[in-house]
Order: C-alpha cells, then structure tokens, then sequence
C-alpha cells in the first residue's frame, strides 16, 4: 500500500510537471511501424485539437506485426478478465487478431454511428479472414504484398507463382524470404504459392471451411514443391530483414508489404531504383482497422477520432500523400482531394487494374492456420 | 570471563542466524513468490493442460504441449543449448583473459587501454546491439564494406554471418563486458602477495592467471556465466533479428506460437523446458558449492 | 604452504637479476608489447565497430548498397524523436525516475538477502537462489499479461510503482546473485575480529561487511540500471497508456528495422546509463581504498 501511495505520489507529479492538465484524454493504441504513432502524434492529433481544443490525445505504439496486435488484444482480455474498463479508446489493430477480438466480446460494434462508414466499400471491413466482423471496423489503410526487385540485379523478374518456381533453380539464392516467422511478408508468400498451386484460392478465400482440403493430394504437393523452392532461397530474418537485404544487394528479389516499402524508401533506407510488382494469381493483402473497445468510457470522442481519420480530407493528404499508402475508404471519394501526380504516384508500379485482379485477401482462419502448421511440419 | 562472554554470545547468534537469516530473506523471497511466482504459475498450468474434450468442457492435465513441442521444435531447444553453450565459453575465456591483462598487465597505457574499452556494450540494450550487429555482420554490410575499401577482400570473397555464428557473435559481445566486469573486480580484491611470489619467483603470468588467479575467482566467474546463460535464453530480439534461419533459438518459437495461433499451452510449455534448462544449470553449479557455503564453514 | 611461509621463504630466495625485473616491467620487451597492443587494436575495433555503425545510422538520412556508409547525412531523424508533439522527453523522463526507484527499491530488498544466503546457514540455500532466477529465465510475455491482471485487479495499474515494481522483478536476479557472490567473498577474519573486540552484529555489518562487500553491489546496481533501461513487455502491460518509456520506442523502432529512430534512442539511453556507472564508481573506488589494507 506505501508503493502505491509512492507510485501514485510520482506519477502525479510527473504528470503535472509534464502535461498541461486537459480536461480529457483520448487513449490511441497504435499496432504496426512507428509512423504510424508519428502520424498520430503530429498530425490527427493536431486536427483533432481543432475540433476538440480541451482533448488530449495520447497515443502509444504497440509494435509491428500481429505481435503488436495481439498486444493489444491481450490488454484488453486482461481488462476484461480483471472487471476492468477498458484503458484504451482507439486502437488500430492488423486483420488477422480483429476477428478473434470480435467473438471475444471485445469491441463495440461502433461503425453504424460514424459518419463516414458510407464511404467504406470495401469488402474487409465487413469479413476478416472469415469472421463477420460488420459494424465492429473501419479500415485506416489497405495494405497488400507484392514481389521488390532491384532491376539491376533481376532484369526480368518473374511474372508468376509458377514461373518463379523455375526460375529459382537457375538462379539459387537470388530470391528471398522469411519463411512464416517473424514477418508477414513470408507469410503472405506462402499463402499465395498456396493459392497458385492448389488453384483453389477462391475457396480458400471466401470458405466455406472444408477440412479435407487440408492434406488432399493438391495441398501436399503443393507443399513438397514449396520444400524444393526453399532450397534455392535465402531465408531473410523478417519484414525488414527482406527490405534490408534486398537493398544491400544480397538478394535481388523478395515478397515485402508495400507500405512499408515506400515508407523505407522514404526514410532513406532502401535503394530508389527498387521497384514492386504483382505476380499471378495474385498476393494476399489486408487491412489496418481501427476498433474501439467494448468497454471504452470515451465512446463518443472515439466515433469523432475515427470519423476525422477516415475523412476523405485526411485519408487523401495523410495516408495517401504523406505515406503513399491505399486508403482505406473506397479511392473514388478521394480524387477530388488530390492532383495527379501524387495519384499516378500511387500507382506508379502496381496499376488500379493490376490490384482489382492480383489484390487477394488472406485465407480463413482455419485454412490460415492449416497452411502454418502444415509448413511448420512439412517444409521446414 | 570476557571471553566466557564472548562465546556464549556467539553461540547465541549463531542459533539465531538460521531464523534471522529467513527473515532478512523474506522480504526478497515473498516479493519474488507474490509478484512473480504466483502469475507464473497460470502460465506453468497452462503448459500442462489442454482444452477437454467434447463431453468435458473444462480442462484437463496432459502432457500434450510437451509432445507437440518437442515434435516440432525438438532442434531448435537443441540449437539453444549449443548457442548458449559455445557463446558461455567464449564468454569465459574472453573475460579471464581480459580481467587477467587489468590484473597482471604491467604496462600502464595499455592496461587502462583495455580498462576503458571493455564496457561499451554494456551499455547497449541487446535489441540495439542485435540492429548493430545486422547491418555491421552482413554479407555487403558495413565490415565487409569497409574491408573492401581497404582492399583486403573483393566483392565476391564476402560472406554475411547473419545465422548462428551472427547470434553467438552478439551474445558474446554483449555479455562478455559484464562477466569481464565481475570477474575484473573479484581479481581486483585479491590479495597480491601471492601473485607476487609466485612472479619474483619466476613463473610466467599466463601460468600466475591459470594457476593462481583464476582458482580464487572461479565463484564470482561461475555466477556471473550463470546470470549470462539466464539472460542469453531468454532473448528474444537477437535470433529474430539476426538469423532467419530454421533451427532458431526457442524463444522464437515461443513468440511465434503466441503470435500466429493464440496457442498459449506450447508456449508456455516451451518455457518450462527453457526454465528446467537453465535451473539445472544453476543447480549443478549451486550444489557443487562454488558459490560459497554460508555458516557451514 | 601458508601465506606467512611464503613470505618468510621469499625473503631468503636469491633476488632476480635486474635484467630479467627490466624484462618484466616492459612485459615481456618490445614484441610483448606490440603483440599486446595489436590484441588490444583488435579488441578495439570488434567493440567499436558495431558502435560505429549505431553512430553512422543517427546521422543517415539515406544509406543504401552500395554506398559504403551513409549517401546523405542530417539531423532529420532527430527532429522527428524530439518532435514537440512527440513524448520523448516525458518517456525519457519517466524512464530514468523508473530507472533509479528500481534500484533503489531492487537493492534494498537485494542486500539483506545476498548477506543472508551469503553469510548465514539457511535450510534449502541453493532452492532459494534458483527461486531468484526464474524472472530472467522464464519468458516473460505471458507472466507479464498475468501480472497486468493483477494489477488491473488491485487498481496499481498505470502507476509508475507498478512499474517499477515489474522492473525490481527482472533485476532481482542479478542483484540478488551478485548481492550473494559479493557478500560471500568478504573477508570472514576482519568480522571475526571486529567481533572479537566487541562490535555488535549490525555494527560489524555496517562498519566492516557492507563496505567490502560494495565493489560487487555497485555492480549490482548498475546492472539493474541497465535492466531497467531495457525493458519492454512489463511496461508495456502494466504501465501504458499512463506510462511511455523511452525504451518501448526503442524496442518498436528496433523490431521493425527503424534503425535511425532505434540508434538516436540508444544514443540518448547511454548517457545516463554511462553517467550512472561514472558516478558510482567514483563512490565505489572511494570505498574500496578505505577496505584495502587488510
């Protein structure tokens, strides 16, 4: 009981010496890059001062990948186990922990109430991975994988799936991935070398879940021919591991998220001249949703957070001018907001036609889940 | 008569230190049982039980974790264990010999040379010094880059240490300034009069290390190896970052059980293994009394 | 042999020639030390070599293959993490208060124990020290989401002593370890005396104990200084939104290969920590002259 006198006693202390006191505080949990927790910082929370001069906006970052995710969730979990309300009002979440948050009981279904849920078209916000997760998110970007490659090293890449499997074999060690740890990125190049090898992407996609469909003759020989790509490959140590090696020159080519590519390239940490392209069939991609927690105390303010973030306005200068990232409402909303240059820049590499085909979303749950395991045993 | 007193005081306190010695204990030991064991201890439950069956919807004991862990990630808790292992004696030599040249060095520059340099990474959080490491031991990273300008390798001559040999690099330079910061101030402690015997008398200081300095600080080496094969199985940020490799240190997998399918059981089991690894290394050390005997003597 | 006799057998053997005294002081003549000094540029250059690169990536703006270091260098990166809407300074601000109550809080329990274990005859010893391991060697993710439960549970949640006391949960193993080495390696003859002409137990503890056994405390507390300064997940769990350390930035920027955010961090994380170790070496080079002269 003294610590907590103790502990309360420094933590005031601290925060009068550190804040002004606001009347209120809106509490952002950010999973994924550290941008984004900068975007936050030095650019919603500015605007939304504006409409709110007595909020304070605070926003911590969780970390990047489904690990950040699953931090968040966690919290929550441990909120609600404890009888706790929730600490956090806004939280951006990736897609894969958004459906377990949902049958968990942890969100509120908020979207009916934003003003701008209208402008969502897409078909993720309504389906993750399976999971109906309607009214429950509102996308802040779309993110999709495709393959990077240095031109000076891969003059001509490989335009699919199948004719990269060959490709390999006379150019070992070129190609590079990080198997399905510690990045996203591998992950979606398995399921997409799953996709194009068992042709049975749509069912996959789109379910119903069909358990002999794992372990069928298709599925394993899928995987045995993955076992023998792998032996051509470097493995990379995750995301940016890829990003990294790639710009070194240490591979020539390798399956990244595009976001994070141009945020590095951005940042000065990748090679200009790399360059992305989609493969046939396609690559999976997926959303970042923001949620708002079931238990929330800050309901309302939190509506008004992701109303202003999801606004055509800030969804044209923010995520698409300033990072280069897919919006996450529906791209027509938004040409008025933006010139030309900065739309064809967009699509500079990857064409709208290109996405409207090759964009793929992630297999269900259990298909997900299937595919991992089954490399876990199998290929590794 | 004083020293009638004496004794009986002393035998006094000596009763007393068995209970006087739990109690100065306790409050260390409840601290660790209340905030940590007792959370811990979900976690070790979990790792020894499984959802029930359709007809029970509870849970139930099994060892099932235990199978699916070892089935699956038997290599990578061997590939730990050699990690640790090779990175430990590494560490050992390394930190002997520079504690060693700070304690037996006669020339005065360059012992306070290796005095300053051997503590910078100390300072270095081990996700820091795993980034470091990543761009510095790559294949066209910043040494190789730099040995090139230098002209001492071409292009193609390069090789990137980004696997095993990059984890064990880091770890050893990592840890090897603490264990070398322990060892250097238990030398620093010890009574010169032997050394200096044994130097008039001629012996070489190579054998004045072996024979005479390292035997009184083996206590303070053993503990500081032990802390630093606790702290090496617990990492996560080095293997990740560093090596993308299959086998990887279980860590890694521990974090990727959680992260890709919620599946707490494994992980946790995998982390009763990690603990049994490294309580047994403590144990072996502990019961052979190197650590000192308390009252017994 | 008893160190006595030594002595005594010393003072008869024949002196060394003044050659080989002149052999030994430059160590071993000039080669000695020219292979020694090349050992020493070695040991230099692998310790700082990958402090270069950290330096080299503070200051990149652009650094790609195959430039050899950076293509452009600037401060950019430093506007960005002192960014005036940004929290770095509260996060480094809360991360040394964190830092220094750990210590305090970690030592204080930590000393007792390491002289109890170290000094006095205690049942099941060797259990009670490997009870001290298991925070470091039990992967603490899902401890940590258990304590956050806790805590939640007890209303400490978000508090800067919940945080500390996760961060006195990690140090304990070293403090406690090293606590019991230090307090072990004492001198029992200078107690034993000490005692003889009088002193009490708690006097000889403060007098004569404590301060020979300081070197290893000090050390002890540098490293849960460190520690402290490097943990992530207990603080994440039990102490965000509330509390933002400097080092949850660090850890983020690290995993995600932010590596300019991720080097400015550990720059600005270094100076106190090589400011504490500084400090309290001046305080323990002090108290290691007084206990000399056993």
């Amino acid at each position: 009981m003294k610590f907590k006198t103790l502990g309360f006693a420094t933590t005031l202390a601290m925060a009068i010496s550190a804040h002004a006191q606001a009347e209120s505080i809106l509490n952002v949990a950010t999973a994924g890059s550290e941008n984004m927790v900068e975007y936050v910082n030095q650019y919603l929370a500015p605007k939304f001062r504006e409409l709110h001069p007595d909020v304070t906006v605070r926003v911590i970052g969780t970390g990047p990948g489904d690990a950040g995710s699953n931090a968040i969730m966690e919290r929550l979990s441990a909120q609600k186990d404890a009888g706790a309300s929730a600490d956090i009002d806004v939280a951006v979440v990736h897609e894969k922990p958004v459906g377990k948050m949902v049958t968990d009981g942890l969100l509120a279904k908020y979207a009916a109430s934003a003003d701008t849920a209208s402008l969502v078209s897409s078909d993720k916000a309504k389906n993750a991975l399976g999971v109906d997760v309607e009214g429950y998110v509102m996308p802040m970007f779309q993110s999709q994988t495709a393959w990077a490659y240095h031109p000076a090293l891969v003059s001509n890449p490989p335009k699919s799936y199948a004719e990269l499997s060959d490709w390999v074999k006379e150019n070992p060690g070129v190609f590079g991935y990080n198997g399905i740890r510690n990045g996203m990125s591998g992950v979606s190049f398995v399921n997409g070398w799953m996709y194009a090898f068992t042709g049975e992407a749509d069912k996959m996609m789109k379910g119903p879940f069909d358990p002999s469909l794992v372990g069928s003759e298709k599925w394993n020989a899928a995987l045995a021919d993955l076992k023998e790509f792998n032996k051509n490959v470097t493995f990379t140590p995750g995301n940016a591991g890829t990003l990294d090696m790639l710009n070194r020159g240490e591979i020539g080519i390798g399956p990244v998220w595009v976001d994070m590519f141009y945020s590095w390239q951005a940042d000065g940490r990748v090679n200009p001249e790399i360059k992305l392209m989609l493969p046939e069939p396609g690559m999976p991609g997926q959303p970042m949703h923001y949620v708002i927690p079931e238990t929330s105390k800050q309901r309302d303010l939190a509506v008004e957070f992701i109303e202003l973030a999801t606004s055509p306005e800030v969804q044209a200068h923010g995520i698409v001018e300033q990072f280069n990232w897919y919006p996450g409402i529906d791209a027509k909303y938004l040409e008025s907001e933006l010139s030309a240059d900065v739309w064809d820049k967009l699509f500079a590499d990857i064409t709208p036609e290109d996405l409207a085909t090759k964009s793929l979303s992630f297999p269900l749950v259990g298909y997900f889940d299937a595919i991992l395991t089954s490399y876990e045993r199998d290929v590794e | 008569m004083a020293q009638a007193t004496a004794f009986y005081l002393t035998g006094l306190i000596m009763n007393a230190s068995r209970f006087s010695g739990l109690l100065l204990v306790a409050p260390a030991v409840l601290f660790i049982a209340g905030l940590f064991v007792y959370p811990l201890s979900y976690s070790f439950i979990d790792a020894f039980t499984v959802a029930g069956d359709a007809a029970d919807a509870g849970t139930r004991f099994s060892l099932a974790n235990f199978v699916l862990a070892f089935e699956l990630y038997g290599d990578d808790i061997v590939f730990t264990v050699l990690i640790v292992s090779l990175s430990a004696v590494l560490i050992a030599s390394g930190a002997i010999l520079i504690g060693g040249y700070i304690t037996l060095g006669t020339n005065r520059f360059l012992v306070n040379a290796v005095r300053i340099l051997y503590r910078w990474p100390l300072f270095i959080p081990f996700i820091v010094a795993a980034q470091c490491m990543r761009t510095f031991l790559a294949k066209n990273g910043l040494m190789n880059g730099v040995l090139i300008e230098m002209g001492m390798l071409t292009p193609l001559e390069t090789t990137g240490f980004l696997d095993w040999r990059g984890i064990v690099i880091t770890f050893v330079w990592k840890q090897l300034p603490f264990v070398a910061l322990l060892v250097t101030g238990a030398m620093a402690s010890l009574d010169r009069a032997g050394i200096e015997a044994a130097r008039d008398l001629g012996a070489g200081r190579l054998r004045i290390l072996w024979q005479i300095v390292v035997p009184q600080v083996m206590p303070t080496l053993i503990v500081a190896l032990v802390l630093s094969i606790v702290t090496m199985m617990s990492v996560l940020s080095v293997p990740v970052m560093i090596s993308g490799h299959s086998p990887t240190m279980m860590t890694v997998q521990m974090a990727f059980r959680v992260n890709a399918y919620h599946d707490y059981g494994t992980a946790n089991a995998l982390g009763v293994i990690s603990y049994l690894i490294t309580g047994l290394v403590a144990w072996i050390y502990l019961r052979r009394g190197v650590a000192g005997k308390g009252g017994e003597k | 042999m008893t160190q006595a006799s030594f002595w005594q057998n010393q003072a008869q053997a024949p002196k060394q020639t003044l050659a080989a005294r002149i052999g030994d002081l430059a160590g071993g003549g000039i080669m000695g030390a020219l292979a020694v000094g090349f050992c020493i540029l070695l040991l230099a250059i692998a310790i700082f070599g990958p402090l270069t690169n950290l330096l080299l990536w503070t200051v990149a703006e652009q650094w790609y293959f195959p430039h050899t270091f950076p293509a452009r260098y600037g401060f950019d990166f430093w506007a960005r993490v002192f960014h005036p809407d940004g929290n770095a300074f509260v996060s480094l601000r809360y991360s040394l208060v964190i830092a220094v109550l750990t210590v305090i809080f970690c030592l204080s329990l930590a000393i007792p124990a390491g002289y109890a274990l170290a000094r006095l005859a205690l049942p099941a010893r060797a259990l009670i020290l490997l009870v001290f391991l298991v925070p470091q060697a039990f992967p603490n993710i899902p401890v940590h989401i258990n304590i956050a439960r806790v805590f939640y549970q007890l209303d400490l949640h978000g508090t800067v002593g919940a945080v500390v006391l996760v961060h006195t949960l990690h140090g304990m193993v070293y403090a406690v370890w090293i606590a019991t080495a230090a307090f072990g390696a004492v001198d029992k003859t200078l107690e034993e005396a000490a005692r003889d002409i009088g002193a009490g137990p708690i006097r000889t503890f403060f007098t004569i104990t404590l301060p020979s056994a300081m070197p290893g405390i000090i050390a002890s507390a540098i490293f849960v200084f460190l520690e402290s300064l490097d943990e992530f997940t207990g603080t994440y769990f039990v102490g965000a939104p509330e509390i933002t350390t400097l080092p949850m930035l660090m850890f983020r920027a690290g995993m995600e290969g932010n590596y300019q955010v991720a080097s400015i961090t550990a720059l600005v994380l270094l100076v106190p920590s090589v400011l504490f170790m500084i400090v309290v070496e001046r305080f323990l080079r002090a108290d290691v002259l007084a206990a000399v002269g056993r």
